[in-house]
């Protein structure tokens, strides 16, 4: 039992994770420099493939923020309804510091990120007193009050008019300007550069022994908290981190559209962002990238044929969980497996095949 | 990933980076193409359907426009700024775009303002926020719609001097930005006339349940009910007070609606004698609306409502701009706008330099019973109609 009391979409029974461990993680690792040069070859070539810079860097944004969702949902087994909180608030916070502080650019995301702690803990800290479906309702709540929040404090935060003239500060270092952000294509470097850092970072902390209580934690709480860990402070420490990653993603993004919507800190917001999750496939930080990339592609292209798309992203959402519930990155894991043995898929005894739709928490 | 497995990705990325891209859409090569932001799909895709439309005949009618046929470009708002925002980055950047128009949401058209005016390009929007040529004006930004202030006074001013004894009003108001907007024009107003504002209501936009505030603004007993909500605040706030029979009761004002589409979804029934503030009305008697009403109905086999107009006419002021200018360079062609005159579908209009507002009128109508419709879009009647604006130092806008 998890802490929201639903089993995982990536998750086989706890006594198969170090199975599915071994046996995803060699997909990547196999690859020259492992899944951290996967992840930098797309980082080049999005800006070249995408229709343009703006988009590829929007992907790489709300990539942030599905990444620090992954590591609540997909690591730590808490689905978040509340991940717009951190968003839009690292939108406001940065926005603010920059338009009424003159702060700059990395000092403002420095700001957001530590706001985001902050208040991802402290969410996290009452959300989590409750298990199951109570818990999620929390975060829908907290996710609610902020929303109401942001939108009365509108002197602020320009209420649903949005927060307008919010710069995009270039980098100084002693007065002399390192690279012009105003460019879109320095701005994607920019991000991309942050992503791939913070990826590096999400991938560390996975592997470290707090991140492998973590997911003793999701695959069975009741045994991580006989063996002496404080399950509680594993949690907190782990939204803490989520806040962290995500307040900054949408301080890039208010700085992307000089502008700061009330949209971001919406509950649709909070869904966009679990469902970028999803369809990535949660448990697997490579499938953040690759579901915010879905995601924010399908989007533009569904929107143009019909003026319902959203009634298409929703089946295409029920067919992933479906038949792909690992997300894509479980479909790509899948298609690699089939092609390296020439085709057939190994089944376990229980007849699913193996590694079907779990990503190794490693990627 | 070793230390030379980073340096050979790195190259690479940097070689990458240096080529061209591969699927990036080629630029536009026809001179005059007008950009129109329509919220087609999302919450508001009844809304951008029409807009469409409006923009559509527009440039099909236009004809030749400096020397060649004017191209039409949709760009789906999706009822989403943020996404909006980047769409107009990507135009710009990529098909160097500079005419733009339209806009449902007032924060859309806010922040896509000042995207475009970074760019030096021209926008025109009916979009509701006062804040358009207000506070947050800017040169590429125009604004076709009457603001709060004149819809106060071309709604409650006549309706009050029609009926001086009706003193007592009782007001509901959505509490946010547009609706604080239209409840200061409406208590300025009451002081200037003796009015007593027996009371106001505050609801959230999301509200669906009007009964407790209904409540309330019966048991002041006011002569005139003022509803500030427009959409489905509106709706629903009118469907409840006539639940309630407060429209035999006392008179029914709302300040703000969409016009004819909105008024086609409440029917005959419940407008019957309430008296509805509208940006534009497709029975008004000008030559350009006259023509607009013929074409609509030749080509789409519809009566123009208020996004259809309104869409319609921003996109041929754009386009007379450019001919005017000669070019479509941005600061060419707003310098055309600045100080036009022309006639609109309301009549004669004109764009004020100052703050880029067009001038025009608003009107106050009475809805009509099933009884007196001469058809089916035979909704209301046009009370009164006039242009009331902020003048002097009531203009906020400091042009950036």
């Amino acid at each position: 039992m998890n802490a929201t009391g639903e089993p995982l979409p990536a998750q086989s029974s706890p006594g198969r994770s170090g199975q599915r461990r071994d046996a995803s993680a060699s997909l990547c690792s196999r690859l020259p420099g492992g899944p951290a040069a996967v992840v930098a070859a797309l980082l080049v070539l999005m800006p070249v493939v995408l229709p343009s810079r703006t988009m590829a860097t929007e992907i790489l944004i709300f990539a942030m923020a599905t990444l620090a969702c992954n590591l609540l949902l997909g690591y730590g087994g808490l689905l978040s309804f509340g991940q717009a909180i951190f968003f839009g608030s690292g939108a406001y916070l940065s926005s603010l510091v920059m338009i009424h502080g003159g702060f700059g650019l990395l000092p403002a995301l420095l700001t957001a990120a530590v706001a985001g702690a902050i208040l991802a803990a402290l969410v996290g800290a009452l959300a989590i007193r409750r298990t199951g479906i109570y818990f999620v309702m929390m975060t829908l709540a907290f996710n609610q009050t902020a929303y109401f929040i942001a939108y009365t404090l509108s002197d602020w935060t320009g209420g649903d008019n949005g927060l307008l003239d919010v710069p995009r500060p270039s980098p100084t270092l002693f007065g002399v300007t390192l690279v012009d952000l105003s460019d879109a294509t320095a701005y994607y470097a920019f991000t991309a550069a942050l992503f791939f850092l913070i990826f590096i970072a999400v991938r560390k902390i996975i592997a470290s022994p707090f991140g492998s209580t973590l997911i003793a934690v999701r695959e069975n709480e009741a045994r991580a908290g006989a063996l002496g860990y404080d399950t509680r402070n594993f949690k907190i420490v782990a939204f803490a981190v989520s806040g962290a990653v995500t307040a900054p993603a949408g301080a890039l993004y208010a700085m992307l559209l000089n502008f700061a919507p009330l949209e971001n800190i919406q509950l649709s917001m909070s869904e966009n962002i679990v469902i970028m999750t999803v369809i990535g496939g949660t448990g697997s930080l490579l499938g953040s990238l690759l579901g915010a990339g879905a995601w924010v592609i399908i989007s533009d292209i569904l929107s143009e044929i019909w003026p319902r798309w959203l009634i298409l992203t929703g089946g295409a959402l029920i067919l992933i969980v479906l038949y792909l519930p690992g997300g894509l990155w479980g479909g790509v894991e899948s298609l690699m497996r089939r092609f390296r043995r020439g085709g057939g898929t190994r089944r376990t005894p229980d007849g699913v095949p193996e590694n079907a739709g779990a990503a190794h928490p490693m990627e | 990933m070793n230390r030379r497995t980073f340096l050979k990705t790195g190259l690479a990325a940097t070689s990458l980076m240096m080529t061209p891209p591969l699927l990036r859409r080629s630029l536009a090569a026809d001179p005059v193409t007008f950009y129109g932001l329509k919220s087609m799909s999302g919450a508001y895709a009844s809304y951008g359907e029409f807009a469409e439309k409006g923009s559509k005949l527009a440039v099909d009618d236009y004809g030749p426009l400096l020397g060649a046929t004017p191209r039409y470009v949709t760009i789906d708002t999706e009822g989403n700024p943020g996404r909006t925002v980047r769409k107009v980055q990507e135009a710009v950047q990529q098909q160097n775009a500079r005419l733009f128009g339209g806009c449902t949401l007032s924060s859309t058209a806010l922040a896509v303002g000042k995207e475009i005016n970074k760019a030096g390009g021209v926008f025109m929007t009916p979009a509701g926020a006062d804040e358009i040529t207000a506070s947050e004006c800017n040169k590429a930004t125009f604004r076709w719609t009457v603001p709060t202030y004149g819809a106060v006074q071309q709604t409650v001013r006549p309706l009050f001097e029609s009926n001086p004894k009706a003193k007592r009003w009782y007001s509901i108001t959505p509490q946010y930005v547009f609706g604080e907007a239209l409840l200061t024009a409406a208590e300025n107003l009451f002081a200037e006339l003796g009015i007593e504002h027996v009371g106001n209501s505050y609801h959230s936009t999301q509200e669906q349940e009007y009964s407790g505030y209904l409540t309330n603004a019966a048991a002041a007993n006011p002569d005139v009910l003022l509803i500030l909500g427009f959409g489905g605040n509106g709706a629903s706030c009118l469907r409840q007070a006539a639940n309630f029979g407060m429209k035999s009761k006392m008179t029914i004002l709302l300040a703000w609606t969409q016009g004819l589409d909105w008024f086609q979804s409440l029917g005959p029934d419940l407008l019957e004698g309430v008296y509805l503030g509208a940006q534009y009305w497709h029975q008004v008697d000008a030559p350009v609306n006259n023509a607009l009403v013929k074409r609509t109905r030749e080509v789409y086999g519809i009566n123009p409502n208020y996004p259809l107009a309104g869409d319609y006419i921003i996109t041929k002021i754009i386009f007379d701009a450019v001919a005017k200018a000669g070019t479509t360079d941005g600061a060419a062609v707003i310098k055309a706008m600045e100080g036009m005159r022309y006639d609109g579908p309301t009549g004669p209009e004109m764009i004020r330099a100052q703050d880029h507002q067009v001038i025009k009128d608003y009107y106050l109508l009475r809805g009509k019973g099933k009884a007196a419709m001469n058809d089916r879009d035979d909704l209301a009647t046009v009370v009164s109609s006039g242009k009331s604006f902020p003048e002097g130092d009531q203009i906020l806008c400091r042009m950036r």
